[in-house]
């Protein structure tokens, strides 16, 4: 009797340990939980709710279902946005993620000044987008660092920021070039936990710098890959500063710098229609989630040696 | 960590073709920086010259002062660093307390918690822009220091990185202390704390970058030009006034001047930063 008291006590005693720890967990984790569904999760859901009213920000809402969606898909505008934000994400996540690798291989080797060549490339992405963009519409300006370089070769460069037909390639190479070097650290740092022995043994096998980097390199940092590329994706496909800066925000050249983020930030801050930016809002997140789960599929299954 | 040796003629030529492809590529990433300084040294006239002219002839010094006279940028800086050092502040402190939590202690609901926070990764800004902005707007925080501090306050890629760096410390350390009667909040200060200060200097870096470099917040806060932070007051600059080429690129590199000198003091954190949380 008195044994099974005791051990009751001493259930109880842990049970209210237990308690203790928990509240103790939830109280320190309390301001993120709630910062957190305040500036992010929550305004994810808002925008659902948004996505269904029509509102100018100073009048009251009323509901409309879905008539926001169905009056986005009939502007020609917002696919014009889809179509530029979808071709820069096609653009610029693949190269970024092939210069980020081959670089980090090339850096992993035994070479001379590896620091300095680290420091080099990951120096523009410390920089803010504001910066580089300001920094890169000078030197894509008709007059320009870039055209006085083809004009070495003989080429008359075009008026890159001006011309519809190379505002959104001179966005791409901007933000190729501001990103590349930050995944590549990520890259390296993977590298670091393949074996150097493999590459010894392929070495004796007699395979070529070009074979141990498609057969070793590659396939080992798949899970480095798989992060680089869902988070590649998501970085283009939200893409704003620059398009933003570049045009004055605007999206032009004859909105050919129109993204989908951009087109939200104008139907609110230029047309004050909270409702068809809200619809445009889901569609992004359906996009986004859409593309990271395929994602998942293709790259996000366990290495198989 | 021992590389592979070069091995005859031919590990010499491709060495030599390796460097030469790391040093195209390094060149491409920094000359868009020595065009900056360089054009920010020329006189207007100067800058213009086509075919593009390298060497900045006198070298116009008084471009920065004039520059720093010309246009608001000292309130632009003091702006920046009012936002970003709250931000940091903020960051040390939340981050570190959930991370401890969901590392140190057991509880109900810890993997939820953790996979919830890790999940807002998934949810950039530009994509919640909308909502955040009418979010900020009805808490009356538009114009003011707080709506751009606020939304940055904490970040799940903060809390992941406290959480593994909490994880690293021994059981044993602690074990110690709770059988002295210490409470978990003294565990935490007085015991994790001083443990993860490494990771503290790297997220001190990473989120002081975030929030120095950030554009679009202060875009949808800021539009009172008294509040303007340096990136949003550079492009403002750009667009409202003209377009002398030598003082944006002089406010420039001033806008770069404080992440260059964190950068090279403190680059072994930086890349261990982001080494750690690209990852997982």
């Amino acid at each position: 009797m008195a044994i099974l008291a005791l051990e009751a006590h001493r259930k109880s005693g842990l049970r209210q340990w237990k308690r203790k720890e928990a509240t103790t967990a939830y109280l320190f984790s309390l301001p993120t939980i709630l910062l957190l569904v305040g500036f992010s999760l929550g305004p994810a859901a808002y925008a659902f709710y948004l996505s269904g009213v029509s509102w100018n920000l100073l009048n009251s809402q009323h509901w409309v279902g879905l008539s926001n969606f169905s009056q986005i898909v009939t502007m020609p505008l917002f696919w014009t946005s889809v179509q530029n934000s979808v071709i820069f994400a096609a653009i610029v996540m693949p190269t970024q993620t092939i210069i980020a690798m081959v670089f980090a291989a090339i850096l992993n080797q035994n070479l001379p000044a590896r620091g300095l060549f680290r420091l080099a490339f990951f120096f523009p992405s410390i920089s803010s987008s504001a910066v580089t963009s300001l920094m890169f519409m000078w030197i894509f300006n008709k007059l320009g660092l870039l055209n006085g370089f083809l004009l070495f070769f003989g080429v008359n460069g075009p008026d890159w920021i001006g011309d519809p037909r190379f505002a959104l390639s001179a966005i791409m190479m901007l933000n190729i070039w501001s990103t590349s070097g930050y995944f590549m650290i990520i890259f390296l740092a993977g590298l670091q936990s393949i074996p150097q022995t493999m590459y010894e043994a392929a070495m004796i096998d007699g395979a070529s710098g070009f074979q141990r980097f498609m057969k070793i390199t590659v396939p080992l940092l798949k899970p480095s890959t798989f992060f680089i590329v869902v988070m590649g994706m998501i970085g283009t496909l939200q893409m704003f500063d620059q398009s933003f800066i570049i045009s004055g925000g605007t999206g032009g050249p004859l909105n050919s710098t129109m993204t989908i983020a951009l087109f939200i930030y104008q139907e609110i801050f230029s047309y004050g229609n909270v409702g068809l930016g809200a619809a445009a809002t889901v569609f992004l997140f359906v996009l986004v989630l859409a593309l990271t789960i395929l994602t998942n599929r293709w790259l996000g299954k366990p290495i198989e040696y | 960590m021992e590389a592979v040796r070069p091995r005859g003629a031919w590990g010499w030529v491709s060495r030599i073709f390796y460097l030469l492809i790391l040093t195209m590529g390094a060149l491409t990433m920094i000359i868009p920086f020595l065009w900056t300084l360089s054009t920010a040294l020329k006189p207007l006239g100067q800058a213009l010259v086509f075919p593009p002219n390298w060497i900045p002839h006198p070298a116009l010094w008084s471009n920065f002062v004039q520059t720093w006279k010309t246009v608001p940028i000292g309130s632009w800086f003091f702006n920046s660093g009012i936002v970003a050092v709250a931000v940091v502040v903020g960051n040390i402190i939340l981050d570190s307390m959930a991370g401890y939590a969901l590392a140190r202690i057991t509880f109900k609901g810890r993997s939820i918690l953790f996979f919830g926070i890790i999940s807002m990764l998934m949810i950039p800004f530009q994509a919640i822009m909308l909502p955040v902005y009418i979010i900020l707007r009805d808490l009356g925080l538009i114009n003011s220091y707080m709506g751009m501090i606020l939304p940055q306050l904490v970040s799940a890629m903060g809390v992941f990185l406290m959480r593994q760096a909490f994880l690293n410390i021994p059981a044993e350390v602690e074990e110690a202390a709770i059988i002295d009667g210490a409470g978990r909040w003294r565990l935490f200060w007085q015991i994790s704390i001083p443990m993860v200060s490494s990771t503290l200097l790297t997220l001190t870096l990473i989120i002081f970058m975030g929030s120095w470099n950030n554009f679009l917040l202060p875009l949808l806060v800021a539009n009172n030009q008294n509040l303007w932070t340096l990136p949003l007051g550079m492009v403002m600059f750009q667009q409202q006034y003209y377009t002398n080429w030598p003082y944006l690129m002089a406010a420039s590199v001033m806008a770069t001047i404080p992440i260059t000198v964190l950068f090279l003091l403190f680059q072994r954190w930086f890349i261990q930063g982001i080494a750690t949380t690209g990852l997982k």
